[in-house]
């Protein structure tokens, strides 16, 4: 379906909502904000005037820094907005649309991106002026942050999406999404750089999908992965991409054709 | 009203809340697999940290995983009935969000009492086990000899940061009197995390609000210092006394903000 200028303004019209709320979305910000902040202290201080894994203070700074950015930029929220929709049955509503309903979550992720974006940017902005992060930015490794960061976000959104689809079969995606958070904590680089993980967490780490959805773009713009490391993590970010696409599509076929609401 | 009517009622509350927690069975795998999560994770946190290191200024291995337990431990009493309890007086879609507090209020019996204790999530005694598994381990790690004092200490600073717990959590469910539908909570949880670490860990001003101003820092601290035996005793009268006195200002709060409560009808 191509119908862009419904799709468009339906994103305006969610982000106009939004903001409506926005103390609540600020809080929610924040409490996203508090994991990674916190090791960001522990590991600065712990690497004081030296280095620990060959990171220094103002390293593990601007690495959590941009990971705090990166997370909630790329952090998935289609299972409390899709997930929702099919459980209360107002899918129906969006099923009548002249566009897909895609375009309804899609609306929801920029308005929540933008509205978290509000609160972020300036409180790791004032943190970085506080806690003097220490970046040797080069201009490939900036170039090649912005791809990563791209497909970080399609991948978590889709990987999200599929996830929230499983609505359609089960109320009870709940265990699943339990494990997928303890996962994004411990292999996508938020309890320590992927770097510093013990070696059988660090393979894991590599493999899975959850690092190509925060902490990889972090790694490609402080400089930490050579060219062999760039390249065979752009090739497993665009592979577990493709995956999550195929269970979408896959999931999305079967899931509305049996899909039935009851009331309105 | 009698010395044995809160014990009842609090036991009538216990019973209603199990039955209720066991109509939802399947639950229960879920929570299972969502406390192993936890325990595992904190674990992992601590030993990737100290894997790089041996020590960070002046925290070792053992002694942080101390405190992990200790956060864990009164995590667990946290969930067992404060924050059920509290969260359905000022939590998101809680009786003062929707405007059903009369009905509280209406009892004959003390509100903060009944606002404390009503609802209990008795799963979280298998949290508490968990904790007390992460304190067994931090206690071998110490390789300290255990005395009678020395356990005395501790389960009297565990107790004393239960109350520190308490009153912080019944202040900030306070607050909501005076802004109705903002969620204090969440702002407590993002300040409560941070005492999964020694607080000697934290940059300076921070510390200071972790010990003065939002004392959670407190809470996990002095036990885990209890534990490896490591307490003045001019610590344990101070972190008593804190305990004592911010009860009593989060219960006075609370009764000053009682009085603000004035419905949702219109």
């Amino acid at each position: 379906m191509t119908n862009h200028r419904g799709g468009w303004a339906l994103i305006q019209a969610t982000w106009l909502s939004w903001m409506q709320y926005r103390s609540f979305f600020f809080l929610l910000a924040f409490s996203w904000m508090i994991g990674p902040l916190i090791y960001l202290l522990v590991w600065s201080t712990a690497a004081g005037g030296g280095t620990v894994g060959g990171f220094s203070r103002g390293e593990f700074v601007a690495y959590y820094l941009i990971l705090i950015l990166v997370n909630q930029l790329t952090i998935s929220q289609t299972t409390w907005t899709m997930g929702e929709l099919i459980h209360n049955g107002q899918l129906n509503r969006l099923l009548l649309y002249p566009m897909s309903p895609v375009y309804n979550t899609l609306a929801s992720e920029f308005a929540g991106k933008a509205v978290y974006m509000l609160f972020v940017v300036p409180v790791s902005g004032g943190l970085a002026l506080l806690l003097r992060p220490e970046l040797h930015l080069t201009l490939a490794n900036g170039l090649a942050f912005l791809p990563a960061l791209a497909l970080a976000w399609a991948l978590s959104f889709t990987w999200g999406y599929w996830i929230s689809l499983l609505a359609f079969w089960t109320t009870r995606a709940d265990a699943l999404l339990t494990v997928e958070y303890s996962l994004l904590f411990l292999l996508a680089g938020q309890v320590a750089p992927v770097a510093l993980l013990p070696d059988a967490l660090q393979v894991m780490a590599k493999l899975l999908p959850y690092r190509y959805m925060i902490s990889f773009p972090v790694e490609v713009i402080t400089g930490q992965l050579d060219g062999a490391g760039l390249l065979t993590g752009f090739a497993l970010q665009i592979g577990w991409l493709v995956v999550a696409l195929a269970i979408y599509r896959f999931l999305w076929r079967r899931g509305v054709r049996r899909y039935t609401a009851i009331g309105g | 009203m009698t010395m044995l009517r809160p014990l009842k009622l609090t036991a009538l509350f216990i019973g209603a809340s199990a039955q209720h927690e066991l109509a939802y069975r399947a639950n229960f795998w879920v929570s299972l697999l969502n406390s192993a999560l936890n325990f595992g994770t904190g674990l992992l946190g601590v030993i990737v940290l100290f894997e790089q290191v041996e020590s960070v200024r002046g925290w070792e291995f053992a002694q942080t995983l101390a405190v992990l337990g200790v956060y864990m431990t009164v995590s667990a009493l946290r969930g067992l009935f404060i924050s059920p309890s509290l969260d359905s007086l000022a939590g998101m879609d809680g009786e003062i969000w929707r405007g059903e507090f009369d009905f509280t209020l209406l009892r004959p019996v003390d509100t903060q009492f009944v606002a404390s204790v009503r609802h209990w999530r008795l799963f979280s005694l298998v949290d508490l086990l968990l904790g007390f598994v992460v304190l067994g381990v931090a206690v071998t790690q110490l390789a300290l000899p255990m005395t009678l004092a020395h356990a005395i200490s501790f389960v009297l600073t565990l107790l004393i940061s239960g109350m520190l717990l308490y009153a912080i959590l019944l202040a900030f469910a306070s607050l909501t009197f005076w802004s109705p539908g903002f969620l204090f909570g969440w702002v407590f949880d993002g300040l409560f995390q941070m005492a999964r670490y020694p607080v000697g860990l934290y940059p300076g001003v921070l510390r200071l609000v972790l010990t003065w101003i939002v004392p959670v820092g407190v809470i996990t601290t002095v036990p885990a210092r209890a534990l490896s035996g490591d307490l003045p005793p001019a610590l344990l009268a101070g972190s008593f006394a804190l305990s004592a006195a911010a009860v009593l200002g989060a219960s006075v709060l609370f009764r000053t903000g009682l009085r603000r409560y004035a419905s949702a009808s219109s």
